[in-house]
């Protein structure tokens, strides 16, 4: 499956604290097309992580709408979204959020437990994510026995193996070194590039943010500017 | 093994220590529960026994410890010289008794040695028992468990000094081990060779603690109650009549109602495992509030998380449960424990029955505790989550 476009229109999100309305995006708009690679900056506040909420259907507009792909979340209950995120978004989160006390192999197998499938077709599935993410050898592995990229590459694999059609990215480099995160990104661009997803991160990196196509600058809840990363403006140019 | 299960199995063993103080928690209670059920089934058997008897109590109205003088028993009998009602009067002195070196009580009765055999036919002594009990002043009529605790047997010679006056060691002849009685532990020696060693050591004699009346009938044992009462409380000794059930569980429950401080005890800590499940639970929750918003994340609904907190709380009750219900039952009815005898209660008798209303209770104490985390778990939302732990 390839990714699905994405469309907000006139996006608004409010959180409420002692009844005081603490707006966090305020007007939004932003089209993304299927299968790009589209970073989101800004500084802290500015509403990058509750787009990437939004769009993941983890959390609902407070008015505005958003599309992604044929599915228009504003419209949708919480059951729904539950459903839906598990057949067309992969999360990727700062911090891995691996399952401790399975192995590499087990978390990559969890989100399939939401489909219908052999015990084999299953194994085959989690076999070739974690190929995809080049940790086939660690499989039996458990979080504690492996290092923070590789954490991470795993929680990649978990992201990909159900074959979302679009992957969200909440500051996948942020907890890992220079090295290691270029790896991470290398392999961003590898699913973006092979297998056509479309990917939101969120980083604060800017040298992670050249990784993209595009990149987004959000300040106040609104779209302060864009601009093409130096490897798409160079393809242009 | 499907990955639900490895993972419910490795959330259990996740914290063993944990899970272990929580096991202990639930297995206590249940352990208490089931033998405060024993001990309370105990009393009742005992109850039911002597209500089956048709036995009247006679006892001194002023106190339990008040003696009665031996003339009333002729007068007793005197309702009834034809014996159609009145089947035996059987006058009873408690003497309790200690074998020499050895802490463990003994249960001995003196009894009236010519109305024994008539007024206690559930002792199950046989005519030749009883015709070996007649000849002899100092037998001694044994409860088989004793005879075993002891390792007493018929013929045996056996010395037992009172746990009141004379207090001086008496010889025994065992004559039976009542294999057939409805009382194991209870012993019965004669009443006459009592009076004979009150009087060497010149204490005073002929006098009981009760009389036990054997009537014929239920509508015997009734107009006899009142019979006897008017009879006799207009002497210098007033009775208290009860029949044998009420006397007997007035008797238990005299100092210390034992049935319905259980029945609390029971209660109060099944109560406690209830906040300790849920404390575990509790902590449970919020030690694993990402890894239930990263399910969320993935598309798991909040009923399945809802269902994992309440499966492991169940999972941990119920392996409690079987531990607490599970080892009594091992423990009194498949090693030596089972020859325990208890006075009153005499075995501990712990039902299948009664364990599977224990496993029951463990796992609603499961239920219980898990209540609160399965509904924060289902209702937690999932950005909320993550903002506080990103």
């Amino acid at each position: 499956m390839s990714g699905a476009d994405i469309e907000l229109k006139d996006v608004r999100k409010a959180y409420y604290k002692d009844r005081l309305e603490i707006p966090v995006l305020d007007g939004l708009d932003l089209a993304i097309r299927s299968g790009e690679f589209v970073v989101l900056m800004g500084p802290s506040g500015s509403g990058k992580s509750t787009l990437l909420h939004l769009v993941g259907g983890l959390d609902s507009p407070t008015g505005g709408s958003v599309r992604v792909g044929e599915a228009r979340l504003e419209n949708m209950n919480e059951r729904e979204l539950t459903a839906w995120r598990s057949r067309h978004v992969g999360f990727i989160f700062q911090m891995y959020h691996l399952v401790p006390v399975l192995t590499a192999a087990q978390n990559v197998e969890l989100p399939l437990l939401l489909y219908r499938m052999s015990s084999g077709e299953r194994r085959q599935r989690v076999t070739t994510a974690l190929d995809v993410v080049g940790l086939s050898d660690r499989m039996h592995h458990r979080p504690n026995q492996l290092s923070g990229g590789q954490e991470q590459r795993v929680a990649i694999a978990r992201a990909i193996v159900t074959d979302p059609d679009v992957i969200l990215a909440d500051e996948p480099t942020g907890d890992l070194d220079a090295r290691t995160s270029e790896e991470i990104l290398n392999l961003m661009n590898l699913l973006n590039s092979e297998f056509k997803k479309t990917i939101l991160m969120v980083t604060h990196d800017p040298k992670a943010a050249q990784h993209g196509e595009r990149i987004v600058h959000l300040d106040k809840g609104v779209l302060h500017r864009e601009e093409l990363t130096a490897a798409r403006a160079g393809a242009r140019a | 093994m499907p990955l639900t299960l490895i993972y419910l199995y490795q959330n259990a063993i996740r914290n063993p220590m944990r899970t272990s103080l929580t096991c202990a928690a639930v297995a206590l209670p249940i352990m208490i529960f089931v033998l405060s059920v024993a001990v309370i089934d105990g009393i009742e058997r005992f109850l039911d026994n002597s209500a089956r008897q048709l036995r009247l109590v006679v006892s001194s109205r002023v106190s339990i410890v008040t003696q009665l003088p031996s003339a009333h028993r002729t007068r007793i009998e005197s309702l009834d010289p034809q014996k159609t009602r009145l089947r035996g009067v059987c006058g009873v002195r408690w003497i309790g008794g200690k074998v020499e070196r050895d802490p463990r009580p003994l249960s001995t009765l003196a009894v009236d040695e010519d109305a024994f055999y008539v007024a206690f036919p559930d002792t199950g002594m046989t005519p030749e028992e009883n015709e070996a009990w007649a000849r002899d002043r100092q037998a001694i009529a044994l409860g088989r468990g004793t005879a075993k605790q002891f390792g007493w047997k018929v013929g045996d010679r056996i010395t037992i000094s009172p746990s009141v006056p004379p207090y001086t060691p008496m010889e025994f002849h065992v004559v039976t081990t009542l294999e057939n009685g409805a009382d194991p532990i209870t012993n019965w020696c004669r009443r006459d060779y009592l009076e004979e060693e009150l009087k060497r050591v010149r204490y005073p004699a002929d006098r009981v603690s009760f009389y036990f009346v054997k009537c014929g009938s239920k509508a015997d044992l009734d107009a006899l109650h009142v019979e006897i009462a008017d009879l006799l409380n207009t002497s210098a000794d007033p009775v208290s009549v009860q029949d044998e059930k009420a006397f007997m569980n007035q008797f238990i429950t005299q100092n210390f109602d034992l049935p319905r401080n259980l029945t609390i005890l029971a209660a109060v800590t099944v109560f406690v495992a209830i906040m300790a499940a849920a404390n575990t639970m509790s902590m449970n929750f919020r030690d694993r509030i990402n890894e239930f918003a990263t399910l969320k994340a993935l598309g798991f609904g909040g009923g399945f998380v809802s269902r994992l907190m309440q499966i492991e709380s169940l999972g941990v009750c119920l392996l409690g449960g079987l531990l607490g219900a599970g080892g009594p039952y091992v423990a009194f009815t498949h090693t030596p424990l089972a020859n325990v005898t208890i006075p009153v209660i005499q075995y501990l008798d712990i039902r299948p029955a009664v364990c599977g209303q224990a496993l029951l209770i463990a796992l609603g104490i499961g239920l219980l505790a898990a209540l609160w985390p399965a509904v924060a778990a289902m209702r937690m939302r999932v950005v909320a989550a993550l903002r506080n732990l990103e």
